[in-house]
């Protein structure tokens, strides 16, 4: 079902379960992965997703389209990652790299990543990233979004994005390659 | 000698680095969304009518109610103007004099017992203002002066 039937089914009370429905498998699989690429674990990423999906059903009947559902839908999920990390940090009272040694100890755990040094050190290193970076990153790399698409996603401009990305690939490859040195610093990445 | 990283040069893992979900995973959430999202539906508290009806109708009607909750609370509330019946013909048997001798006696009146009297007892208001002048004169005299206002 393309997107305006959707949104015009939805305006109807009689099929906007229905409606609902269908968006919800339409985008289900992206909300999850860009949502899990970001939290690591999957229990929080089936939270998150599905708290995103409720938000959209609660505000889907005033969604002015004057962006594509899709970028809609990221937008929301974007920030309800962002939120869950920054009140992950807030609530333990712990300094921000205990965070993000819990996150890479979840990745660790992963059994996609086990055995694949080079990938380990790859995702170690995304994890490393500020979370707003990780992001653009995440979505560039992994997703392939147009920058263009990116900046609705992220209410940033394409410029700040473009060299935010190109940030990111220095600070992975100087840490990919340096991670073996034992004279190489542990400090997260700024 | 140490080798550079080079991003673009990394084969990507597919675009999920990942381990994928619990099996059915995809097939479920949709469920689960729904069951948190769909209300049942329920029939509606107010008739249509009224929803569909204009604001001022609606405003209307409401403040008709309010003010007919009003006025029939101050009637259900309001008690007797007129004393008991069995009350009057008793006071009224009882002669003039009987009653000033009470009234004068050692019980001890307050003004608000004697301003209480008239809005009450209409009848024996009545009487009272049926004595002389003389009678009244030294019924007061014989008063002690306890309250400030009688000065």
């Amino acid at each position: 079902m393309e997107d305006h039937e959707i949104l015009a089914k939805f305006q109807h009370p009689a099929s906007r379960n229905l409606a609902f429905n269908q968006l919800v498998r339409k985008y289900q699989q992206k909300v999850y992965w860009h949502v899990r690429k970001m939290v690591i674990d999957h229990n929080d990423a089936d939270d998150l997703t599905q708290d995103v999906f409720i938000k959209v059903w609660k505000h889907l009947e005033n969604f002015r389209q004057d962006a594509q559902l899709f970028t809609w839908l990221y937008r929301i999920a974007t920030n309800e990652c962002l939120s869950f990390l920054q009140s992950k940090r807030r609530k333990f009272f712990l300094p921000i790299n205990d965070v993000g040694a819990e996150l890479t100890a979840k990745l660790e755990a992963d059994p996609a990543i086990a055995g694949d040094e080079i990938e380990l050190k790859l995702q170690r290193a995304i994890l490393r990233l500020p979370d707003k970076q990780r992001l653009v990153f995440n979505l560039r790399y992994y997703d392939e979004m147009p920058y263009e698409q990116m900046a609705e996603v992220t209410g940033t401009s394409v410029g700040a994005l473009k060299a935010s990305y190109h940030h990111a690939v220095r600070k992975i490859e100087e840490y990919v390659t340096n991670a073996d040195n034992p004279g190489y610093s542990s400090n997260k990445a700024d | 000698m140490k080798l550079s990283f080079h991003l673009d040069q990394h084969p990507r893992r597919g675009l999920q680095p990942l381990s994928s979900p619990p099996a059915g995973y995809f097939e479920r959430l949709p469920t689960r969304v729904m069951a948190q999202v769909a209300a049942p539906t329920r029939r509606p508290l107010l008739p249509a009518w009224l929803l569909l009806a204009p604001a001022y109708v609606r405003t209307g009607l409401a403040s008709t109610v309010l003010l007919g909750t009003f006025a029939a609370s101050l009637w259900l509330g309001s008690g007797p103007a007129s004393p008991p019946a069995a009350l009057a013909p008793t006071l009224a048997n009882v002669p003039q004099e009987q009653l000033l001798d009470y009234l004068t006696s050692d019980a001890h009146l307050t003004l608000l017992d004697l301003a209480e009297l008239p809005a009450q007892h209409l009848a024996t208001t009545q009487q009272y203002l049926h004595p002389s002048a003389t009678e009244l004169t030294e019924a007061l005299d014989a008063q002690p002066a306890e309250e400030a206002a009688l000065l």
